[in-house]
């Protein structure tokens, strides 16, 4: 697939990475040569300098042949100009991200199609709403929902003291059928486990389940559900804004934010929300906050580095869920070793929702979760398609995936090395990064 | 990854093969040994799990110049095999020569007869290393589509700057080499129905699409036709051309072509030289054909240009200021991204700009000046790194002449050999009108040579990184 990214920044750089690991043919935009050689030096694409919104640009990388044209520049006019103008030189889908959201209201989407944006990426609410799923299911890192809820992919650590711990993958297997344990986090590695893995403590489990069993987990990976209500915000961002926006009053906020001017504007974005003046980072003020009686601590500043270490401190107060924003990759595996209940990435986040876009060229309702290093996908089965020729444990699938679970007729069931899958069957896969595209030739 | 590039080798000898049986010469089984032991050590080598599967800077670089250097090797084996019998040294020499398009050779000169299946390896190894080992690896094989193959594709395509055709590089690499086939095909079509035979029609394809300089026919009898002297001008011509440009011709981006100063400056460079040798020519001969005072000369300009190498008949009696124009041309080189070697046209333009600059700034010292190429700024870094280029050109030139000429060799001989080499132009020493051939030097100065041949098609930093104590640390 061609694919056009405009904005060379953190999230296009990014994505063009990802995007040249799945072998798409990958053009970049920017106006900074810099950051185009570096992308250039190293990787397999091609690159084009110049303004996204000049005419001239988007010609020469020849957008009137790009299945897929991305805006995602530091600016959002920008972004819908490129897509607008994009889509009138022949792009057949365009992309933009955008920073506001009455740009993704369902009822100014007819104005957007007729500008020529066809799909829109807003990381701040993906965040938000990533938050409010780890706040609900607090002892969870990811919850992955498929088919409403039919089944569920969970992301959980393994506590020392879990049931678990220890077992291996087999033994696991015949004492219940209930669940599909789907890959392995350990040591800053993805592995697709086999079934003589061991689940060790520590170890950030993947693991699909049917809507009825994903309850049981809570115990055998040594959590506790708790009801979180009282949830304590670090920083008052965009993301913020967002999550106090669209969790209604599921939940009490309390916002730190060291800013006079930030906290000036606040109160009337976030109504009903306790607003300080403060640094989070000083234990006085934390404990002005009420960080005694907080259930949850979010920590959305900025700074990766501060986000990890008070979100430490904070857990020090006896809270049950700590979330910390950290836009640097390096750091995201570091704060899931030290203990940080779920960790947001926007980057990650907008990739997930484009890999969505890529798998829904082809497939009708794809979707997609994007995880350091590897991906779980949605596909539905193809009539014809390679995967249905045998049963799964006959297919001598790669490696690097592993089919989790499937919808068929409407009803969730685990897949097993039995399993004859159909076409019209929607199947949750998990695969390492680089290999969704060879995931994508089986379905088809 | 050597192991498959060496299978490949291995199928390419077996052309010769096929050649020997056709002409039923007894060297056909030299060239099915020579392809049973590449095959045999690609295939071992290719069964052989790398360490680590990334491939960065340092491994490309490295990967690279040992392709270049092992295809050499393995191509050297039915010289050595074949009869008649030639030394290491020499058939080393005669590899590597072939790969970078050089064209010298110790062959043609001293009448001795070969077989066509020899004859026709060289012409293939030539072709092969005209538009580069790796870039065609990358257009075949599907594995390398990765970012490692794209940086070999880096260190083995000349120029300042790589133009990418393609967002991917395999589709880049098929881009190029698909121009390039169907560049030989016209050609050999085009010799074909001069009249002259497939062979030599091919050979002499080969030789000039490479701008390579090589034929099957050493006496230059080939050349007595003015239609081959066209036909072979020609498409010398398009050889020099930055094969992206030509790309863009074809899928009609008209635009990129026209702004082109690069390729301006390249025709008004051969213009220019053509006039000087018009008038050269003009006084040194009686004759004043057209073939005597037009086609010889240009011909000869075009071929010195391109780094080809193909006298014109005759062309020891023109004026003796001929030979000083012509090693102008040879540092000079055709366009970047093109088959023939050489500095360069790009860097001469870069380089005359920035010179240009310097002189007003001495002049007017507050103004701010930058260098444009194309209607686009050139960067600091870009100009520094032309620069340090040309020096180190310079520098390996000289170095080398002075290498060769503690062996023993005539100094101008030595130094012209060595520029000769550094180009891959492959003119013989002789033409100074001194020395003899290549073929009488002593065997160190053909390793030296050798040497120098591969560290200017690879546009020495690639070569020369390898050399740097940093690069192993």
């Amino acid at each position: 697939m061609r694919i056009v990214i405009a904005g060379a920044g953190e999230v296009g750089s990014h994505l063009a990475k990802l995007l040249t690991f799945e072998e798409q043919d990958i053009i970049v935009i920017d106006e900074n040569g810099d950051r185009l050689d570096a992308l250039d030096s190293s990787y397999n694409l091609m690159t084009v300098k110049g303004s996204p919104i000049s005419f001239i640009t988007l010609k020469e990388a020849r957008v009137h042949r790009a299945d897929l044209f991305i805006a995602v520049t530091p600016y959002e006019a920008d972004n819908i100009v490129a897509c607008s103008i994009a889509k009138s030189l022949g792009a057949a889908v365009t992309v933009a991200r955008v920073s506001h959201y009455s740009f993704m209201d369902p009822e100014n989407r007819t104005t957007m199609d007729k500008i020529g944006v066809d799909h829109l990426i807003y990381p701040e609410y993906l965040a938000a709403k990533e938050i409010i799923t780890s706040l609900e299911h607090s002892w969870v890192r990811n919850w992955f929902e498929l088919h409403d809820g039919q089944i569920i992919l969970v992301g959980v650590r393994l506590r020392d003291n879990a049931p678990l711990a220890g077992m291996q993958l087999k033994e696991f297997a015949s004492s219940s059928t209930n669940f599909h344990v789907s890959a392995i986090r350990r040591n800053h590695e993805t592995i697709i486990p086999r079934g003589d893995d061991r689940m060790q403590p520590g170890d950030v489990l993947y693991i699909s389940s049917l809507r009825d069993h994903v309850d049981e987990l809570i115990e055998l990976c040594g959590k506790v559900q708790h009801k979180i209500r009282r949830v304590l915000i670090m920083g008052g961002s965009k993301i913020a804004i967002r999550l106090i926006d669209m969790a209604g009053d599921r939940f009490k906020f309390t916002i730190i934010e060291n800013s006079r001017d930030v906290c000036r504007h606040l109160p009337e974005k976030c109504p009903d929300t306790e607003i300080l003046y403060g640094d989070a980072r000083d234990p006085e003020t934390l404990a002005e906050a009420g960080i005694e009686d907080c259930d949850a601590f979010v920590a959305l500043s900025p700074s990766s580095e501060t986000n990890i270490l008070t979100t430490l401190s904070a857990k020090e107060y006896d809270i049950k869920k700590s979330i910390a924003e950290v836009e640097d990759f390096q750091f995201i595996r570091q704060a899931e070793a030290l203990g940080i209940g779920t960790v947001l990435n926007k980057k990650l986040l907008a990739s997930s929702s484009i890999f969505q876009l890529l798998l829904d060229n082809d497939s009708s309702n794809a979707r997609c979760l994007a995880l350091t290093d590897a991906e779980v996908a949605e596909l539905e089965v193809k009539p014809g398609a390679k995967i249905t020729k045998a049963p799964v444990k006959d297919l001598r699938l790669d490696r690097s995936m592993t089919l989790a679970a499937l919808i068929r007729d409407n009803k969730g069931m685990l897949v097993t090395g039995n399993t004859q899958l159909q076409a019209g069957d929607k199947v949750l896969i998990m695969c390492l990064s680089g290999s969704l595209h060879k995931v994508e030739r089986l379905f088809n | 990854m050597v192991g498959a590039l060496l299978l490949l080798e291995a199928l390419f000898m077996l052309a010769p093969t096929a050649v020997g049986l056709i002409y039923r010469e007894a060297d056909w089984r030299i060239f099915a040994m020579s392809s049973g032991i590449t095959a045999l050590i690609g295939y071992l080598l290719w069964h052989t799990r790398p360490a680590s599967k990334s491939m960065g800077k340092r491994e490309s670089f490295l990967l690279t110049t040992s392709v270049w250097i092992v295809f050499s090797i393995f191509g050297m084996i039915p010289f050595i095999a074949g009869s008649p019998r030639i030394d290491v040294s020499s058939a080393f020499f005669e590899a590597m020569s072939a790969f970078t398009t050089t064209g010298a050779t110790m062959i043609s000169s001293d009448g001795q007869c070969f077989s066509h299946a020899i004859v026709l390896w060289q012409a293939m190894m030539q072709w092969l290393g005209g538009m580069g080992i790796i870039l065609f690896t990358l257009a075949i094989i599907p594995a390398l589509n990765t970012s490692g193959g794209m940086q070999m594709f880096n260190a083995e395509t000349t120029g300042i700057t790589h133009d990418k055709l393609m967002p991917r590089i395999s589709q880049t690499a098929k881009a190029l080499y698909g121009i390039y086939v169907v560049l030989t095909l016209a050609t050999v079509f085009l010799l074909r129905i001069a009249p002259m035979d497939w062979f030599n029609a091919v050979c002499l394809a080969f030789g000039t699409m490479s701008t390579g300089g090589f034929s099957a026919d050493p006496t230059g009898a080939i050349f007595e036709s003015d239609y081959v002297m066209c036909i072979v001008g020609v498409f010398m011509l398009m050889g020099g051309i930055n094969f992206a440009v030509i790309f863009r011709l074809v899928t009609g981006r008209w635009r990129q072509i026209r702004i082109d100063e690069v390729l301006r400056m390249y025709f008004i460079a051969i213009i220019v030289f053509s006039l000087f040798f018009i008038g050269a020519k003009y006084l040194a001969t009686d004759d004043i054909s057209i073939r005597s005072l037009l086609i010889d000369p240009v011909f000869q300009v075009i071929s010195c240009m391109t780094s080809t190498g193909y006298l014109a008949p005759g062309f020891h009696i023109w004026q003796p200021f001929v030979l000083s124009l012509m090693i102008l041309m040879m540092i000079s080189g055709g366009c970047a991204g093109s088959t023939s070697g050489g500095a360069k046209i790009d860097r001469m333009v870069y380089l005359g700009k920035f010179i240009k600059n310097e002189l007003y700034h001495a002049l007017h010292p507050n103004s701010v000046l930058s260098v444009t190429v194309n209607g686009r700024m050139v960067s600091q870094e870009l100009l520094a790194k032309v620069i340090a280029f040309m020096c180190l050109f310079i520098l390996i030139i000289a170095a080398g002449g002075t290498v060769l000429s503690f062996m023993g060799i005539a100094p101008v001989e030595a130094y012209v050999s060595s520029l000769s080499c550094m180009c891959n132009t492959g003119f013989e020493a002789s033409l100074s009108g001194y020395g003899d051939t290549f073929a009488t030097m002593p065997a160190a100065a053909k390793w030296v040579l050798s040497f120098i041949m591969l560290t200017g098609r690879l546009e020495i930093y690639t070569i020369l990184v390898l050399l740097t104590p940093n690069f192993w640390r």
